[in-house]
């Protein structure tokens, strides 16, 4: 176990820059979430971490230790790839025996260690079966399995659960944070995927174009977005945009509600909404449409929960309002949150 | 139903009229031939005789205890295994190279397959200069260099005929292996060796954990192509010695080419032609036997 220390790392290929100055620091035994759209270098920050890149600039340090020259096998990391580059003419044991087999373990001491991380998967009774006779739930299992014989430090997680079907993700995700809260090593795992990003860390980073947006929890992040990127890409529906002048507007879908909505000492503010189109979601309505009055027009969204009663009328002009302590002000020139007062929540912002 | 039965009928006439042109040939190309060369070799067939006697299995009693036979056997095989064993570990050694990451590598692989491409005859004619005796430039080097004292007689001592011949067909072929097996290393993924790095696989474990069970279908395949096709190689041996010096390179090809069209023995020289078939068949048993163990371990 360890914590894993990030300074000022930059990655420069021949043609783009892919990781551009980024520090970090996890803690241990901490959950760690890289999340950003593809291509923002969340994956080649995590390859600088396992050591399969050199860093242009800057230093990896892992426990105590500087690693930023180490070879992967020396930094005491396991990896779980995308596709889990499982050894596929190897039966699952010899899977997870492989790495004590290539460090020379004794015979009773890697079956023991074999058995004890396929318990821990549930994968005993598979042990014999080839990769290809088994399902992408399994082969995941096999491949955190393997990670798992070796005692690591680290364990770097490079979007596991993207080659499952949506319903084995879900339960796949319930399995790899009690297992995580059960080993407790320190953990790092980029993905794409902003729900798993939420359901699994104990904070997040949000990246894109080789730079980091925002870290924080998953609360921090979705509530107090430091910029408009990271209010955009958070949150689905994302959070409503609405430029007056030098100030833009955020709120949620979900806090835009019909003015009758709020009691009357809770201070709100107005906004004229007129609703083109409604999405009836079962627990939900999306009302599309556009705000106007007294701010410029602009698309937005509101979310209203089935149990709220409220018919729009279509075409027509509503005052829908949002509480005050749930409207953001960004900077328009600059997109970065300013901060308002009062409740503002302490949060790390790196590089902007 | 009685409708559907004659557009059946029907489809199954034309069905039949279109390949019959092509049954016709392959009949008359392959049939004929085949049946031809089994009952000549059950025949007395010499020179002025096409008609010869029947003669049941004389003629391959005959080859069984014929040394000239035995010898071409013995040939065979040394040229077979010499020439496929090198081929492959040359060819294994050189894609693994080809496989790495290196300046002109595209230029590399080019070269590489160049000899493959060159017609046999200019290649063996181009190989036979070199290698002569007084003139070559093999000779010439090695001299100038101070390897040897003396000219080598490369392709007319019993000795190193057959180490020549083996030397040109290596040369020959060995980029067909090195583009098979480049192939196949090309398909393995690359998280399989970062893995296996994180894992704390050294470079050998690395190649012998995950290249070679990766190769080794590929591998095997290839090995009985190249012992298919060098079992009945002709032309490169018949160009570069005539079979010679007296039988040093006569391997069964060369042989039957040889009774047949020296000796005008054409019965002996089908029966030879069948015995050669035979024990290929026999290579090819023990070859499938180990291909099919190779991938039940897949």
């Amino acid at each position: 176990m360890a914590r894993v220390e990030i300074r000022q790392i930059s990655k420069i290929f021949t043609d783009h820059t892919a990781v551009s100055n980024v520090s970090l620091t996890v803690n241990d035994g901490e959950f760690l979430v890289l999340l950003g759209p593809s291509g923002c270098g969340k994956s080649t920050l995590l390859r600088m971490i396992a050591g399969l890149e050199l860093p242009t600039y800057g230093d990896v340090f892992i426990g105590e230790r500087q690693a930023t020259r180490l070879q992967p096998k020396d930094r005491n990391i396991a990896m779980v790839f995308q596709n889990y580059a499982l050894y596929p003419h190897l039966t699952v044991y010899e899977n997870i025996a492989f790495p004590l087999r290539v460090r020379g373990s004794d015979k009773v001491a890697t079956d023991k260690k074999v058995r004890w991380a396929a318990e821990l998967v549930g994968l005993t009774r598979m042990l014999q079966r080839k990769p290809r006779q088994m399902s992408g739930g399994e082969r995941q299992r096999t491949a955190l399995a393997r990670s798992l014989v070796r005692d690591p430090d680290v364990f770097l997680l490079d979007e596991p659960l993207s080659n499952l079907d949506a319903k084995l993700r879900n339960s796949a995700r319930e399995d790899l944070r009690q297992f995580q809260d059960r080993i407790g090593v320190t953990s790092i795992y980029v993905t794409h995927d902003q729900v798993e990003a939420m359901g699994l860390g104990d904070r997040i980073v949000v990246m894109q174009a080789g730079s980091v947006r925002q870290v924080g929890t998953p609360e921090e992040i979705y509530l107090h977005p430091a910029d408009t990127f990271v209010a955009t890409f958070m949150g689905s529906p994302p959070m409503n945009l609405v430029k007056t002048g030098g100030v833009t507007l955020g709120f949620r879908p979900e806090n835009f509600l019909p003015k009758a909505n709020f009691s009357e000492n809770v201070p709100v503010t107005n906004i004229t909404f007129n609703v083109h189109r409604m999405e009836y979601l079962g627990g939900d309505r999306l009302l599309y449409g556009n705000v106007l009055g007294n701010m410029p027009e602009t698309p937005a969204i509101a979310r209203i929960p089935s149990s709220v009663q409220y018919t729009p009328v279509l075409g027509t002009e509503v005052i829908f309002a949002v509480a005050n302590s749930e409207l953001r002000r960004f900077d328009s020139e600059t997109g970065k949150a300013i901060a308002s007062t009062g409740n503002v929540m302490p949060r790390r912002t790196v590089n902007g | 139903m009685a409708d559907t039965r004659t557009v059946m009928a029907g489809d199954r006439i034309l069905a039949y009229a279109t390949l019959a042109p092509s049954a016709f040939l392959l009949l008359l190309l392959a049939g004929v031939p085949t049946i031809t060369v089994f009952l000549t070799a059950m025949q007395d067939v010499s020179m002025g005789d096409t008609s010869g006697p029947f003669i049941g299995l004389e003629n391959f009693v005959w080859a069984l205890a014929e040394p000239a036979f035995l010898t071409a056997l013995w040939n065979t095989f040394v040229w077979v295994f010499g020439s496929v064993a090198i081929e492959m570990m040359l060819g294994l050694g050189l894609a693994l190279l080809l496989n790495r990451n290196f300046m002109f590598r595209g230029a590399a692989r080019a070269v590489i397959l160049a000899p493959y491409l060159v017609p046999t005859v200019v290649a063996v004619l181009t190989w036979r200069y070199m290698l002569h005796d007084i003139v070559g430039i093999v000779n010439a080097a090695l001299i100038g260099t101070g390897i040897i004292d003396g000219p080598l007689l490369w392709l007319n001592s019993r000795s190193l005929a057959m180490v020549s011949v083996i030397m040109v067909g290596v040369w020959k072929f060995f980029p067909f292996v090195v583009i098979a097996i480049l192939g196949i290393l090309q398909s393995i993924p690359q998280e399989q060796y970062e893995a296996a790095k994180i894992d704390g696989a050294s470079s050998f474990q690395q190649f012998w954990r995950i290249t070679l069970p990766y190769v080794m279908p590929v591998f095997l395949l290839t090995a009985l192509l190249r012992t298919i096709w060098s079992f009945n190689k002709f032309e490169i041996i018949y160009l570069m010695t005539g079979g010679g010096p007296l039988d040093a390179t006569t391997t069964l090809p060369v042989l039957v080419y040889l009774k047949a069209f020296a000796d005008f023995e054409f019965g002996r020289a089908a029966a030879i032609a069948i015995l050669t078939l035979a024990i290929l068949c026999v290579l090819l048993a023990i070859y499938f036997f180990f291909i099919k163990r190779a991938e039940a371990r897949q």
